[in-house]
């Protein structure tokens, strides 16, 4: 397996929020959790820009960095994964991430009360066994042991947001950018993987 | 013909950007991201290719359209995180850690070589009233809640590093759990506490005369060790101002910012706050030592004074002899009933 990345195109997205849908009926996230979301700069403007955005599984991941209880691991291709028996609800990943990943199902309540961490997993799953029970109920799918993409990729109408292996990845955008000769910012990666990989790095 | 369309085209432009400004100029948070896509709706026209201004909002930290509930929804990308995180995992940790090692070994030492402060004359066996009931209360409050909250808060900066290893990540977790929860719960009745302590001893804290002379003799450690002071010295009036009022207020006005996300601070709010509260909390913990160690092995018959609210009169002489006199001529002599007899 390659390394994992999103790219989400900026030029494609119509903020149809089928990503979103498909993320939470693939995965049962829990209520007030988006593991994923759009966003819409200038919304309703000539020249708007929508993007999807969710745990980018950066290559040196500031969420695993910081936890105090080393509950983030990288699976394989790279995949930020986390263990929720692990997790304090600290929010300190909240705190670090530039994506805003790391959601937290009782929201920001009094007393740092937030509940158990929960964040995109790429569709791979938990430290549980794998297609267990127990990985659906806290983490959700395990696409990717079954030799599927992440849902929200896979829905795209617009294959504007784009799952994978890297180098697949980059090559499809580099086409595209090619052929329409603009539009050439794949967002968010210079921040997520512009430092050097690190495996398994505490 | 060309420079006149040319003109009229400039014309229009800058009307829909007036017309743009204004419309968003009505609302205030709006206004910056009206100019924003003013300058993106000229972007389209100028340079279609060049989409410059979006990449700009991506970066900018600012929230955007999106119909996802929840703090910072709207945001794309926001690096303060990274700054944060280089800070805590940092500094903070590095210098902390060795200020939590090199203060207690410098303690240490010093009471190998010094040994405990005794009384020089004999204990007269009267005894007077240094501490009243309320007092004690609000000091042992302070003080066990100050030694869950520290105790707990460096196993949440330092654990992974120190305990991590030695418990196994399990063990470890169900640990920090707890350790969360306390110092979470725990952490606004220490500040009901400070604010307790800062106002009961308030009154026998503030600069007197006989502070000058402490300074001088560096609290005895300058020639002779006896300094006359009044209820308190100036090394305990300092660890009062620094330590209890400035830096207890300190740590908890940010400690409440952690502790309270629910009133919709930002990332950036909490950062700071952290940063705040784990500079302080350090010092803090570091001047406790200094101060654990006067009131317990350091001087002899400090930690009976806070236990039973009494010292001997010789201790008093020795040690407070303005207060002692104070005290013995009826003065103020906090706290008011001093002179109570023998009480054992």
């Amino acid at each position: 397996m390659g390394r994992m990345k999103f790219l989400c195109d900026a030029e494609r997205c119509i903020e149809c929020n089928g990503c979103v849908t498909a993320c939470k009926n693939e995965n049962e996230v829990p209520w007030g959790v988006n593991r994923r979301r759009v966003v819409t700069i200038n919304d309703g403007v000539p020249g708007e820009r929508s993007m999807s955005v969710a745990c980018m599984h950066c290559s040196d991941a500031p969420c695993m960095a910081v936890c105090p209880t080393n509950c983030f691991y990288k699976a394989e291709g790279g995949v930020v994964l986390h263990d929720k028996d692990l997790c304090i609800g600290c929010g300190y990943c909240f705190y670090a991430c530039p994506f805003g990943a790391p959601q937290f199902p009782n929201g920001p309540s009094a007393f740092g009360e937030r509940g158990k961490m929960d964040k995109c997993t790429f569709c791979a799953g938990g430290p549980e066994e794998t297609g267990s029970k127990e990985e659906y109920a806290k983490y959700g799918s395990n696409r990717l042991a079954e030799g599927k993409l992440p849902a929200c990729a896979e829905m795209c109408s617009t294959k504007a947001l784009l799952a994978g292996d890297s180098a697949a990845v980059s090559d499809i955008f580099r086409d595209r950018v090619l052929r329409r000769g603009k539009g050439l910012e794949a967002w968010g990666w210079m921040t997520a993987y512009g430092a050097e990989q690190k495996e398994g790095a505490k | 013909m060309k420079t006149i369309f040319m003109r009229h085209g400039g014309s229009l432009r800058l009307l829909l950007l007036c017309w743009l400004l204004a419309l968003f100029g009505a609302f205030m948070p709006a206004q910056a991201a009206g100019e924003a896509a003013a300058e993106q709706v000229a972007r389209q026209q100028s340079q279609p290719l060049n989409n410059a201004p979006v990449w700009r909002e991506v970066r900018s930290g600012e929230a955007h359209f999106t119909l996802a509930k929840g703090p910072e929804a709207g945001v794309l990308i926001q690096s303060e995180g990274n700054t944060w995180r280089q800070w805590r995992n940092g500094p903070i940790t590095q210098y902390g850690g060795w200020l939590l090692i090199i203060v207690p070994s410098a303690i240490a030492l010093f009471w190998m070589v010094k040994g405990t402060m005794k009384l020089h004359a004999k204990p007269t066996g009267r005894k007077m009233k240094r501490f009243s009931a309320f007092e004690r209360f609000a000091h042992w409050g302070t003080a066990i809640t100050f030694l869950l909250l520290a105790v707990t808060g460096v196993a949440i900066l330092f654990g992974k590093h120190v305990l991590a290893p030695v418990f196994g990540p399990e063990f470890f977790a169900s640990l920090l759990v707890a350790g969360k929860l306390i110092h979470n719960y725990i952490g606004p009745v220490f500040g009901v506490f400070v604010v307790l302590m800062i106002l009961t001893f308030l009154r026998d804290n503030v600069w007197q005369a006989c502070d000058a002379i402490w300074i001088r003799r560096a609290g005895g450690l300058l020639g002779g060790d006896h300094v006359p002071s009044s209820r308190f010295n100036f090394g305990e009036k300092t660890w009062f101002w620094i330590g209890v009022t400035f830096l207890g207020l300190t740590v908890v006005g940010s400690g409440l910012v952690m502790d309270f996300p629910n009133y919709g601070w930002t990332r950036a709010d909490m950062q700071l706050a952290n940063m705040v509260h784990g500079i302080g909390a350090l010092v803090l913990l570091a001047l406790s030592f200094g101060h654990i160690y006067m009131g317990t092995i350091g001087v002899e018959g400090a930690y009976q004074s806070m236990k039973t609210g009494y010292v001997d009169e010789t201790w008093a002489r020795e040690h407070h002899e303005f207060w002692y006199e104070d005290v013995k001529a009826g003065k103020s002599g906090h706290p008011q009933d001093s002179v109570t007899g023998a009480r054992s």
